[in-house]
């Protein structure tokens, strides 16, 4: 695979943990109306974002994802009326914490988007991905397999 | 027939309340907030006996001052530590080998207590408080990775500052959990990172700065350096000192829709 890809241009692996009701949603009507947006991105549901446990974030920045992006419903709009705004506070955080080591702050992105917004989603993403990009591969607290 | 009366079931409301005393100064008092806001036990099951406190001594550092002697025995007059030791008598100024957490307390008094002992301390330099962290936060990001991996490549993970920390109790840790394997057995250095910065994440509102996990560690890893930073940021974020009060709860289990700083959200 390596030598496959030695050619290409590097593209960055970005998890996104998003939240069933919104940006899930978003997503998916990004998709249904066929707006485009770079395919570095591997979505993964959970229920809010108030069930994220930074953990999540910091294993999945461990094992080689360059980028996490947490997104879930705009404050107030939430479907578990404020799990958004817990984990607001948590990330806010981790986040802090993260630079204050010496982790890019761009390799962890918080956003919200709803359910309604699939051209926001795909302007997050492009965004997210332009930002990873530029930072290249991650290689701080990444294990080696 | 001891061991008989043991085994008998009591009904709960028959159990003998076992109230406990604590002798506590400003940081104990703290934890003792963090514990009952978290509802480990009630008000009324502890007697906090309050001791107005003048920092404590860090035995690394004093052991370094004398030059590695064995204390035999110490007093302390006035100022001044007088030991015995193996090297002979020695005599040092007791403010230089204070912990460095206790020369920038900000609560040496206790916060909470059934009874107080002794007139109140005098306080402590809180201002210096943040001043390693503001240094710190100046360097650029790759000196403070940098400086991130050496003090955590010292790490040998025997989990010391977790044993020693008041507010880790959690009766499953997340290192010995299984299901999921929050953090690999094994002796790769990411594992010792990612088990450092998580247990560094837990104290969220929860360090006291008493400096436990710093006197324990066996290989002098400069653990107060990150836990500060969280300190400050949870100060400048959420306007909280852990156990600062009892009506102020932890700050990551509430939130403020109106206050709360959402600059660090991504706005494309």
């Amino acid at each position: 695979m390596s030598e496959n890809s030695a050619n290409k241009e590097w593209e960055p692996k970005i998890v996104a943990i998003v939240c069933n009701w919104c940006t899930y949603a978003g997503a998916d009507l990004a998709g249904i109306s066929r707006i485009q947006y770079p395919p570095n991105v591997r979505i993964i549901r959970v229920p809010c974002t108030g069930r994220i446990n930074p953990f999540y974030i910091v294993k999945a920045l461990q094992e080689g994802a360059d980028g996490v992006l947490v997104s879930g419903c705009h404050p107030g709009e939430c479907h578990y009326i404020s799990g958004n705004l817990v984990a607001c506070r948590k990330f806010a955080m981790l986040k802090s914490f993260l630079n204050y080591i010496g982790i890019e702050g761009d390799r962890t992105m918080f956003t919200w988007v709803s359910a309604s917004e699939g051209d926001r989603f795909a302007q997050v993403i492009r965004g997210v991905t332009t930002k990873v990009k530029a930072l290249g591969p991650a290689n701080k607290m990444v294990k080696k397999f | 027939m001891a061991h008989k009366n043991s085994q008998k079931r009591v009904k709960p409301e028959d159990r003998k309340k076992k109230v406990i005393g604590v002798v506590a100064r400003g940081c104990t008092t703290r934890s003792l907030i963090i514990h009952l806001q978290e509802r480990q036990y009630e008000r009324d099951d502890v007697c906090i006996i309050g001791v107005p406190c003048d920092g404590y001594v860090d035995g690394k550092g004093l052991k370094v001052k004398i030059g590695g002697a064995d204390i035999v025995e110490g007093t302390v007059d006035g100022g001044q530590l007088k030991m015995k030791t193996s090297d002979g008598d020695k005599t040092v100024a007791l403010k230089d080998v204070l912990a460095e957490c206790c020369l920038t307390c900000r609560f040496n008094n206790p916060i909470i207590s059934d009874v107080m002992i002794g007139s109140p301390a005098p306080a402590m330099n809180p201002d210096a408080e943040y001043n390693d962290v503001k240094e710190f936060e100046a360097k650029s990001i790759e000196e403070r990775w940098a400086y991130f991996i050496k003090e955590m490549e010292k790490c040998i993970r025997c989990n010391a500052c977790r044993q020693a920390c008041p507010s880790c109790y959690c009766p499953t840790c997340f290192v010995e959990q299984s299901q999921p394997q929050w953090v690999g057995i094994g002796e790769d250095k990411t594992d010792t990172q990612v088990f450092q910065f998580m247990r560094l994440y837990h104290m969220v509102g929860r360090c006291v700065d008493c400096g436990s996990c710093v006197s324990v560690c066996p290989m002098g890893v400069d653990l107060r350096k990150f836990l500060k930073k969280i300190d400050k940021d949870c100060f400048e974020m959420f306007s909280n000192r852990a156990g600062s009060s009892m009506e102020d709860m932890p700050p990551l289990g509430k939130y403020d829709e109106h206050h709360d700083k959402q600059d660090f959200i991504y706005n494309p």
